[in-house]
């Protein structure tokens, strides 16, 4: 545990280093959130949660989407880049007598606190227009979404140069989380459900809107991350020759 | 003459050399397009919007695929390629001829992916006037190129100037889509929303929008501008 707790520490004074990206964290996921609760017109629009028909500001409605896309969208590009860059010295990690699964740990654990700050300051900015039904389910649905995306980052980081890793992830969560899980979308296209913030962003929507949340998007979300996050792991482990 | 000719040779050789990138020059812009076109459709016919969702989705998306493709090569290019150019202009290579190199690739990176795009677009669409759509995303392109080689410059690494142009790109998209009607003015001083509406207005009216055209222009100046002096902060003295 120490190992670990050794090297997410050193990853962590890694990030502290930059002050460019810790700046970025804060910034950029407020100008996202916030721009938009601040430009779409104050229109009540009508749509459907969980079954439940709603209505709401469309500001709310867009800052509330924009929210888990954003930390999803963070979390994806840290993931592309924090694994990437990392790979090469923690192949050395594991030759210098670290146990594989220790390295594999602190750099997970690494991105799931960028994952839990990215959340915490799109979801406190997004409460500045809209506050969610049920706020603590809203911080859960948008912490799976960054998770789900970082995984997916570290995926692309292992499989793809960064520059089409940075293409795929930019694309791919604006894609997923604004158009293909939109609630406005009257008659979503099968392959939505493919999405991998499906079940995060349906699991959100619900937070914010609905009088109550079910759990299976929950259930289906954790089943996505374990399954988007071995992925990622077993590819980490090929990577750094454990 | 004979620098400049080189270094773009060098540059475009480099880039050819990355199977990666090749692939996403041609797949990429197919895949974005058929995507947005599909997302969109699932939207109802919002008020905002000139033309029916399916068909706004697809030239939302050749306006990215190709603008946002230049972007991140641009945001590469000098990002990934800092020292091996600081160590050229200490050996007498101009800085203002590199400058130059990166800029014609760039422009050569828009031109190929605006020509993906408009063919993915072309799939779908009856496009009204080709040359003319060809052209403005083009000039999409080469205006996120700027913008890349803007922020690389700025930025010191990758990780910094890939969020900075995403979440630019990402708002970008999202604000100039027409999806939403926005109320305020800000809505209109982001850097697609004039080759938006005049890419809507080739592909459907076939006609030229020579207000936003102009506007598109003066946006390419100031990004021009933008690019000459933060290369110039950056160390370029012109040597």
């Amino acid at each position: 545990v120490s190992r670990v707790a050794t090297a997410f520490r050193l990853g962590v004074r890694e990030y502290r280093r930059t002050p460019v990206l810790v700046a970025l964290l804060a910034v950029l996921p407020a100008y996202a959130v916030g721009v938009f609760g601040y430009v779409v017109p104050d229109d009540t629009v009508a749509f459907t949660v969980g079954g439940e028909a709603v209505q709401a500001g469309l500001p709310a409605v867009v800052s509330l989407l924009l929210t888990p896309m954003t930390a999803g969208l963070f979390a994806g590009i840290a993931g592309l880049f924090l694994m990437g860059s990392a790979t090469d010295a923690d192949a050395r990690l594991v030759v210098a007598g670290y146990r594989p699964h220790e390295v594999v740990l602190a750099r997970l654990g690494l991105l799931a606190a960028v994952s839990v700050l990215v959340s915490l300051v799109a979801t406190g900015v997004a409460a500045l227009t809209a506050v969610p039904e049920h706020p603590a389910w809203f911080l859960l649905a948008t912490v799976l979404t960054a998770l789900v995306y970082a995984a997916v980052g570290v995926l692309l980081a292992l499989l793809v140069s960064r520059l089409a890793g940075v293409y795929v992830v930019m694309f791919g969560s604006l894609v997923d989380g604004f158009l293909l899980q939109n609630p406005l979308a009257t008659d979503a296209p099968a392959v939505a459900a493919l999405g991998p913030s499906h079940h995060p962003v349906a699991l959100a929507m619900e937070a914010a809107f609905g009088s109550s949340v079910s759990l299976a998007p929950l259930a289906w979300s954790l089943v996505v991350l374990a399954v988007v996050a071995a992925a990622a792991v077993a590819a980490f482990y090929r990577a750094t020759g454990a | 003459v004979s620098a400049f000719a080189t270094g773009t040779r060098l540059r475009l050789v480099e880039l050819g050399r990355q199977p990666t990138t090749l692939a996403l020059l041609v797949a990429l812009p197919i895949v974005v397009v058929e995507t947005y076109g599909v997302a969109m459709a699932s939207f109802p016919q919002l008020p905002s919007l000139g033309v029916d969702p399916a068909t706004a989705g697809r030239l939302s998306g050749a306006l990215f695929a190709t603008a946002f493709l230049s972007g991140v090569v641009g945001l590469f290019q000098v990002i990934s390629a800092r020292e091996g150019d600081d160590r050229l202009v200490l050996c007498g290579y101009p800085r203002w001829t590199l400058l130059a190199t990166r800029l014609v690739t760039t422009v050569a990176v828009a031109g190929v992916a605006a020509a993906v795009s408009l063919g993915a677009v072309w799939w779908r669409l009856d496009v009204a006037a080709p040359v003319l759509a060809f052209g403005v995303l083009w000039l999409a392109g080469l205006l996120y190129g700027l913008l890349g080689v803007a922020v690389g410059t700025v930025l010191p690494r990758e990780l910094e100037g890939s969020l900075v142009l995403v979440f630019v790109a990402d708002l970008d998209n999202a604000l100039s889509s027409g999806l939403f009607d926005a109320t305020a003015d800000l809505a209109t001083w982001v850097p697609m929303y004039h080759p938006h509406a005049l890419l809507e207005a080739a592909v459907v009216d076939g006609t030229l929008a020579t207000g936003h055209l102009e506007a598109a222009a003066v946006v390419a100046a100031v990004l021009f501008a933008a690019v000459l002096a933060v290369t110039r902060l950056a160390g370029g003295d012109g040597a």
